[in-house]
């Protein structure tokens, strides 16, 4: 940590990711805890930048708290009833019982682990970096993730067509030769309609 | 940035700047520096966004005043310019209602979120040589992020009123932006492709270098890019998220005095905003062939950020509105495999740039390849999906004798009109 | 995952919306945005027009007309003066018929002005096209101004010709104004007739099938959009209108854009008429002398016009006493929206909008 700015933003920004964390699991009503959400990864993404790693900040705000984002308050507006918040359940013993396990088994980690904080050098242009590194090193991962990424969209969109396409077809050609009988037929009485008017 | 510069060279407005933080680093007061620069840049972002809000709200009122052979505000000061202050004072005045179901903290946090990804792109945008905030070297980058936020402050707004008119506004605004952002982002690839680095400072600089605007490289993303913002800005004719004539003011429809008012400036900032980027893309942002060793970089920047933006208002005075899947269908169906093809095309071209170690001057040949692939793109694109003009307007049959039926309506062939399957 | 059911999304369009046209109320039912249900709420400018007329004098009810529709006043003050002269057995002097035809027109063109404007003010256009037919639609007003003092609600006509005779000036500058005004029109359609976007809001959106439109009694735009030509002032000719050359459009598909394509040719036609009637106006009184509470023979008439929204007719049932025992409108405005339901439910909410914009309604009309 160099300077007073850097420790001033580091802190200011964990007390709002860990505040915006808090806000998700106290926040009554389902939108709020996404927003909470949302901030938290606003929060994170500062965090990013105070280790200049800029790239993977834009990135976080980008993927997370743009795209994510998104995703998760899609998902609650389709969801019945969504607005009516967090329901009571029997869960709730087992869920603080693998949260404070979790937290514990993380904590420990973090104090235990001897970090290597010398490492912290100049990053001139880290999207360049990882750039190269994900089109040279790491090309079969970062091939393999895309094709799965195209499995999971393909599969999504079956899903949906095939839920809703076929009755829909059926009903319009249905429609659509009613229309041709009635409105030919339609036709010849007009002709002899039209001569006495619209009343 | 020039050598010779003295902080007196108001060509660019960095120079008294650079000046004054230089004279303050002499004395060796770093973390003054540090804060003073800091705050003059905020400072110079808000009363940019102060003064043109009000002179944008007169520009956009006056030209659309002119499209409509109407003579528009000319009451308040010379030439009705005093008019947005007027009109900001009156919605100052006004009761800021809040619906008593709606969400209230959400409801009022709305309109002020909102302001932060205008205000936090403006920090990147160069408005003219070194005048930069903060010239990230992940700067496209950036805006998209920023801009990615957006459509979540709009649905914080449209959900929170608690109105239905709203809450359809808000779910429109979402699909929307999340259509068009796509394109948007394809097309600023092939800028970054091109220029290989994705900091403006340097996209300018290539266009400088190599004596060229993007534009006349790039024609297709530059057209993908125009539709695609004024899509993501929800400018007509893709207002389709305030609809004024279907769902009354969408997103903001419960918002009154000053939040509205904030709504209203934010949308101006952000239209005249992609008229900078625009600038900066594909126009050379402040380099203008040499124009600018006698003009200030600065003007010139304004200027072809006032063309953006005027190219806006004029859209807005003459078009009609798309319908919403209408326009999400052109995003997918047109915008997103052009953007990609156009993507494709560059890194071949660059690729071979590299390979050749040509001079700049084969951007000559590439730009006439581009511009007859854009055309031959289109129209083949046009002709594959036959997405063709096919309903050609005709004149009517225009009869002498009445009570007979001309012509028998064939059936609707979108097969939604319910008239024609139950005319008993 | 394989049946998504949503809730139904209950919105009122209306009684304050910006595309209502005034205070009709659309209660949709929708799925996502498109309609799945569509009930039409009427009434809210009810002023019992019909019922107020019986209590006054013929001439005294003049007035209840122009405030139908407000938007064609010339037209109903025509229809109703008709139906009151073929009740009383009343005719009309040759400068009064010309005089009458040149107004009736001129509203037409008014009328249109304002239909096709906001017809595109709904699909979405910023006022352009809206504020470029209002600059003509003033100077058709400006032209009523000068012949009767009002601009709306003119209560030109009386029962046996017109209140005054035209002023000299009025000749010369209604010359002037029709011949502008077809360029006017010409920019009006290079703007909007292959605009792209207009065609893909309006073509095939809000189709009426002719059956359907004949069976509901549609006239007038309306009707001639979805193939059928008919027009009262060729099918059954009142006033002069039988010396007149003009033609009617007929539409093909019956769908928004061809209403709106109607009602452009109609403003061509009208402009031939009002040439003609400038040319063939006659001297000689511009009507005959009624008196102020007439008193018609016992006994019953219809009569009807063409006016710019369709067939508009009066029917007057006299009791021998100086005001109508019974007073009935039929208010094309009312008649053309009844197939609004049939023709909306399977839009989205854009398209019904449109729909809606291109019937044409001035509640005021519709709710008399």
């Amino acid at each position: 940590m160099d300077g007073f700015g850097v420790t001033a933003a580091f802190w200011g920004l964990s007390a709002l990711a860990v505040g915006s964390a808090l806000g998700i699991m106290l926040a009554r009503s389902l939108l709020h805890a996404v927003l909470w959400l949302i901030l938290a990864f606003a929060g994170l993404a500062g965090l990013f930048v105070t280790l200049s790693a800029d790239f993977v900040a834009v990135a976080q705000v980008l993927v997370y708290a743009g795209a994510v984002g998104v995703l998760v308050v899609f998902a609650i507006m389709l969801t019945p009833n969504s607005q009516t918040g967090n329901s009571e359940t029997r869960m709730v013993g087992p869920g603080l019982f693998v949260a404070s396990v979790v937290s514990g088994i993380m904590v420990y980690i973090a104090t235990q682990t001897d970090w290597s904080t010398a490492a912290r050098g100049d990053f001139p242009a880290t999207a360049l970096e990882i750039g190269t590194a994900l089109t040279n090193r790491y090309l079969l991962p970062f091939e393999v993730a895309s094709v799965l990424l195209i499995a999971a969209m393909v599969g999504a969109i079956v899903l949906v067509r095939a839920a809703r396409d076929e009755p829909e077809r059926r009903e319009l050609a249905g429609e659509g030769e009613g229309e041709v009988n009635t409105a030919e037929a339609a036709g010849r009485e007009v002709v002899a309609a039209g001569s006495h008017g619209g009343h | 940035m020039n050598v010779l510069a003295n902080w007196w060279d108001l060509r660019s407005l960095a120079n008294p700047v650079n000046g004054l933080l230089g004279w303050l680093r002499d004395k060796g007061w770093d973390e003054i520096a540090y804060i003073v620069s800091g705050s003059i840049g905020a400072a110079a972002i808000g009363l940019f966004l102060g003064v043109a809000m009000l002179a944008l709200i007169w520009v956009e009122r006056r030209v659309i005043a002119r499209i409509q052979i109407r003579r528009g505000p000319n009451r308040v000061g010379p030439q009705g310019l005093l008019q947005p202050v007027a009109d900001a004072i009156k919605l100052m005045q006004k009761e800021s209602l809040t619906p008593r179901l709606g969400d209230k903290w959400v409801f009022w946090l709305a309109p002020l979120l909102l302001f932060i990804p205008t205000v936090l792109t403006l920090g990147v945008v160069p408005f003219g040589d070194g005048m930069t905030v903060a010239d990230l070297n992940v700067g496209v980058l950036f805006i998209i992020a920023v801009g990615s936020v957006m459509p979540l402050v709009v649905f914080m707004a449209g959900w929170s009123s608690n109105n239905k008119y709203s809450l359809l506004g808000a779910m429109r605004t979402i699909a929307m932006v999340l259509s068009y952002e796509l394109p948007a982002v394809i097309s600023l690839l092939s800028v970054v492709v091109l220029t290989g680095s994705m900091q403006l400072g340097e996209i300018i600089n290539f266009q400088k270098d190599h004596n060229t605007w993007n534009v006349f490289l790039l024609p297709l993303p530059f057209a993908i890019y125009l539709i695609a913002s004024l899509a993501e800005i929800g400018r007509s004719p893709y207002d389709i998220a305030e609809a004024e004539s279907e769902i009354v003011a969408g997103y903001h429809t419960e918002y009154s005095g000053m939040k509205f008012g904030l709504f209203y400036a934010v949308e101006l900032a952000n239209a005249l905003i992609i008229g900078g980027l625009f600038a900066v893309f594909f126009f050379g942002g402040w380099w203008t062939y040499y124009l600018d060793v006698i003009i200030p970089s600065w003007v010139l920047f304004f200027v072809k950020m006032l063309l953006g933006y005027w190219l806006f208002v004029w859209a807005r005075g003459t078009v009609p509105r798309l319908r919403i899947d209408q326009s999400l269908k052109f995003s997918w169906q047109f915008l997103v495999p052009m953007g990609l093809l156009n993507v494709v095309l560059v890194a071949f071209e660059v690729a071979l740039w590299y390979q050749l170690d040509a001079p700049g001057i084969i951007l000559a040949p590439f730009a006439v390849i581009n511009w007859l692939l854009t055309a031959g793109l289109i129209v083949g694109y046009v002709r594959l999906l036959k997405l063709e003009h096919t309903q050609t307007p005709r004149r009517l049959t225009l009869t002498e004798d009445v009570g007979i039926v001309t012509h028998v309506p064939a059936p609707s062939a979108a097969g939604y009109s319910a008239a024609g399957g139950s005319p008993a | 995952m394989t049946n998504f059911s949503t809730e139904p999304y209950v919105v009122n369009i209306g009684p304050q919306h910006p595309s209502t046209h005034g205070v009709f109320r659309m209660k949709v039912t929708l799925d996502g945005e498109r309609i799945t249900d569509a009930e039409m709420v009427v009434g809210y400018l009810h002023r019992s027009m019909e019922k107020l007329a019986e209590e006054r004098t013929y001439t005294q009810n003049i007035p209840f007309t122009d405030r139908a529709d407000y938007l064609s006043s010339m037209s109903n003050n025509l229809a109703y003066c008709l139906t009151a002269e073929k009740l009383a057995g009343i005719a009309v002097p040759e400068r009064g018929e010309h005089i009458r035809v040149i107004m009736a027109e001129l509203q037409r063109l008014a009328n249109h002005c304002m239909a096709v404007g906001t017809f595109i003010n709904d699909a979405g256009a910023w006022q352009t096209p809206l504020m470029w037919l209002f600059a003509e639609r003033e100077k058709i007003l400006d032209l009523f101004e000068m012949t009767c003092g009002a601009r709306l609600t003119l209560n030109y006509m009386r029962i046996g010709g017109v209140s005054f005779d035209l002023p000299d000036e009025f000749v010369p500058a209604c010359r002037r104004f029709i011949d502008q005004f077809p360029g006017r029109l010409d920019e009006v359609e290079q703007m909007l007739l292959e605009n792209e976007i207009l065609l893909a809001r309006s073509k095939g959106i809000g189709v009426i099938p002719t059956v359907a439109a004949i069976n509901a009694s549609l006239t007038g735009p309306m009707l001639r959009a979805s193939g059928v030509a008919w027009d009262i002032r060729k099918a059954d000719p009142y006033s002069i209108y039988d010396r007149f050359a003009f033609r009617v459009p007929v539409g093909e598909n019956g769908d928004s854009y061809d209403r709106f394509l109607v009602r452009l040719a109609e403003m061509r036609e009208s402009v031939k008429i009002v040439d003609q009637a400038l040319r063939a106006l006659p001297g000689g009184p511009h009507k005959v002398d009624v008196p102020l509470s007439i008193r018609p023979p016992v006994g019953e008439a219809y009569a009807r016009v063409e006016a710019p929204k369709g067939e508009l007719g009066f029917y007057l049932v006299s009791d021998g006493g100086t005001s109508p025992w019974r007073f009935h409108m039929r208010p094309p405005s009312l008649i053309n929206l009844s197939l609004l339901r049939e023709m909306v439910i399977g839009l989205t909410i854009a398209d019904a909008i449109v729909s809606f914009g291109s019937v044409d309604i001035v509640i005021g009309e519709l709710d008399r």
